[in-house]
């Protein structure tokens, strides 16, 4: 998995780095200036695939067809909600319901950080989920476009 | 957090005895904390419920610590009680994998398990703090064995891959040198007056005093190489006896390098209220907890029961849910009440009769990552090669933790170590992996820090938590919105459902958060029964 080496900045594990991450807003951090244990956690890459890969694969699956068990996963292969490249943005920058928001939303407490993705990010992963699995929705979003979503902080 | 503003009206164990009678010992312990009573008090377990009303009945959704400790108690109140559990094993996030279990994650990939006979991990919770008296409490009543968690071990590790050229250092040295340092830095401010004004001069003679002790300073405040500073950090040859052993003292690692290394940020992990030293984890595994519920409970628990729609009226509750092991035929299961521990991952997907304050807050939290990977080693390097005892080393590597087995300390033959435990961005990619592919990274990652795992690896097991199919995520995450905007609304009771599980506490993740909540929630549904009555 040479893709684990595309992260640099670690994802939190301590109280420290959930300090640190609410300093860092909503936009993407920094590279971290010192050799900290505890970097909040990016990724490195704007490729939607390898954001995919590394993030919602886990969920829902290499496939896109998503899981079931006590509770599912919903599919993205064939999802109509996707029609919209808004919608889809939206509820990556927003979260919604058990699934967190990566558009860099403070968490309270302690040891557990959502990654951030930015506006750059959030486009190349909407528009990578559109146009596979099947997919073949129409129109692409621009990081311009999903900046102008996100909401005030 | 807690309710403030307290008038003279009432005297505080006044409020104190109505917060008891009222909302449960869970909250009138919460309050006396919150006061600073707590502390001196010796928590001797939930104040029991007084008799149910002959016939009523609660059912229990999820056999996890929550579901099984209101079991417990409702049923000694005189309720009829039926849990129903979706997993074919009680517990839930309170589990322990040992040699020859199956997991089957959502996706449908299958492990089995191959570790040696005795040899485990906790893929969930694993250490109980001494304040914990909830978990203490019920441990003890049903003969749950506890032994020291080691949380700290200055023997163990903390390591970044960018500092030190990757060489791992000893908590020991890190902890001395930064406390050595920050000493000197204090006591040289200190002897140059900059702290005159903040400082009376009596007291500046007591701060260099405990500055020179704290830090191991030496003679001219100074934290340098020498007697002093080995006896806290360590000596490169350690005294011994006769001839041989002359020790030889070590060189402290100097300020900008230790400040530039970052690893006192792991040294600070152990500090917190939940983490402070004594902790503690049940004999064989902190599954023994739920198969302690279990066992007392016996029939109650239905399991392999998945829950598919929850109503209510003003008569009762009904529930309907698919036997998973026979057949999907739909059953309904009918009580008074309703105790709800079902996460609020997959409770936000089940059509339930609730009003919009509880489903909007159902719908407002969502769930972190994190992994665990469990690997079986042929023999006890840590012990044998390096002097590990149990605790954590920690690391910036992906798999942020390798915990030492605070168990069988000494024995020879297998070991297993929690060689990974991740959280935020490397949970979330961990997850997306195979469960072989988290165990190769977790080995790699290790040799890193323990070069012995290449030869001694056998075999080892992960759980990523987002792909649990009876939880779907590890734990709850609130937001200071979401909580300030929905918590209350979630822990109300609804009708006749309330809910309770550590995501209807302020200890997300922690089982005494679970427990509390469970507590808490019986005791308001216990006495609206008692106020309504079961008419059906």
């Amino acid at each position: 998995m040479t893709l684990v080496t595309r992260l640099r900045n670690r994802a939190a594990r301590a109280a420290m780095a959930a300090v640190l991450a609410l300093a860092a807003g909503s936009a993407r951090p920094d590279s971290t200036t010192t050799v900290g244990m505890f970097g909040a956690g990016h990724l490195e890459s704007t490729s939607g695939e390898v954001i995919y890969q590394q993030i919602c694969r886990g969920c829902h699956m290499p496939d896109g067809r998503g899981a079931s068990g006590a509770g599912h996963y919903p599919a993205l292969a064939g999802d109509r909600a996707l029609r919209s490249a808004q919608f889809t943005a939206l509820t990556l920058i927003e979260g919604r319901r058990n699934m967190p928001a990566f558009g860099g939303k403070s968490q309270e407490g302690f040891a557990y950080i959502v990654p951030t993705l930015d506006d750059e990010q959030i486009a190349a992963v909407t528009n990578y989920v559109r146009t596979h699995f099947d997919n073949h929705f129409k129109g692409t979003i621009s990081a311009a476009e999903v900046k102008a979503l996100r909401r005030p902080h | 957090m807690r309710e403030g503003g307290i008038g003279g009206a009432v005297t505080r164990r006044q409020l104190l005895a109505m917060i008891g009678t009222c909302a449960g010992s869970a909250a009138m312990y919460q309050a006396m904390s919150s006061l600073g009573f707590a502390a001196q008090s010796s928590f001797k377990g939930p104040t029991p419920l007084s008799p149910a009303r002959p016939g009523a009945s609660v059912l229990i959704l999820g056999a996890g610590i929550a579901g099984m400790v209101a079991a417990y108690e409702l049923r000694k109140a005189g309720y009829r009680v039926q849990v129903l559990e979706y997993n074919a094993r009680a517990g839930g996030r309170n589990w322990t994998l040992r040699g020859g279990d199956r997991y089957v994650e959502l996706g449908g990939l299958a492990q089995e398990c191959r570790f040696d006979p005795g040899l485990y991990i906790n893929p969930g919770p694993w250490r109980l703090s001494h304040h914990h008296r909830g978990m203490l409490h019920y441990c003890k009543l049903l003969g749950v064995a506890l032994e020291p968690f080691i949380q700290t071990n200055y023997q163990a590790y903390l390591h970044n891959s960018r500092a030190f050229g990757g060489v791992p250092q000893r908590y020991r040295t890190v902890r001395a040198d930064y406390q050595g340092h920050v000493a000197e830095l204090l006591a040289k401010a200190t002897r140059a007056k900059a702290l005159d004004d903040a400082v009376s001069a009596e007291d500046q003679e007591r701060l260099l005093e405990s500055l020179q002790e704290w830090g191991a300073l030496d003679g001219s405040y100074r934290y340098v190489k020498g007697l002093t500073s080995s006896e806290v950090r360590g000596y490169d040859v350690s005294p011994g006896g006769g001839l041989s052993a002359r020790p030889v003292y070590s060189e402290p690692v100097q300020l900008p390098e230790l400040l530039g290394s970052g690893l006192w940020q792991g040294m600070l992990l152990a500090e917190n209220y939940d983490m402070q030293t004594t902790m503690f984890q049940p004999v064989g595994g902190m599954g023994m907890v739920g198969q302690a519920f279990a066992r007392e409970l016996g029939s109650l628990i239905r399991y392999n029961a998945k829950v598919i729609d929850i109503a209510q009226d003003e008569r009762g509750v009904s529930v309907t849910f698919e036997d998973t092991s026979q057949s999907t035929s739909r059953q309904t299961a009918h009580a008074d009440w309703c105790v709800c521990t079902i996460p609020l991952s997959i409770l936000g997907q089940i059509p339930m009769k609730v009003g919009a304050p509880l489903a909007d807050a159902i719908a407002a939290v969502p769930y972190a990552a994190s992994v665990k990977v469990g690997l079986q080693f042929k023999r006890r390097f840590w012990e044998e090669d390096e002097q590990i005892y149990g605790g954590i080393t920690y690391t910036d590597l992906p798999i942020s933790n390798i915990s030492y087995p605070n168990y069988g300390l000494f024995s020879s033959g297998k070991g297993v170590l929690l060689g990974g435990y991740l959280f935020g961005l490397d949970a979330a990619e961990f997850t997306a992996m195979s469960p072989q592919e988290r165990v190769a990274k977790a080995v790699e990652y290790g040799s890193r820090i323990h070069p012995q795992y290449t030869a001694e690896f056998e075999n080892g097991i992960s759980v990523a938590w987002h792909r649990s199919p009876f939880t779907l995520g590890c734990f709850g995450m609130w937001t200071e919105e979401a909580r300030a905007k929905h918590y209350d609304n979630l822990c109300a009771i609804d009708g006749r459902i309330v809910l309770a599980g550590e995501h209807a506490s302020y200890m997300p993740a922690w089982q005494e958060g679970a427990l509390t909540s469970s507590l808490d929630a019986i005791g308001r549904l216990h006495r609206r029964a008692l106020e309504q009555g079961a008419s059906s």
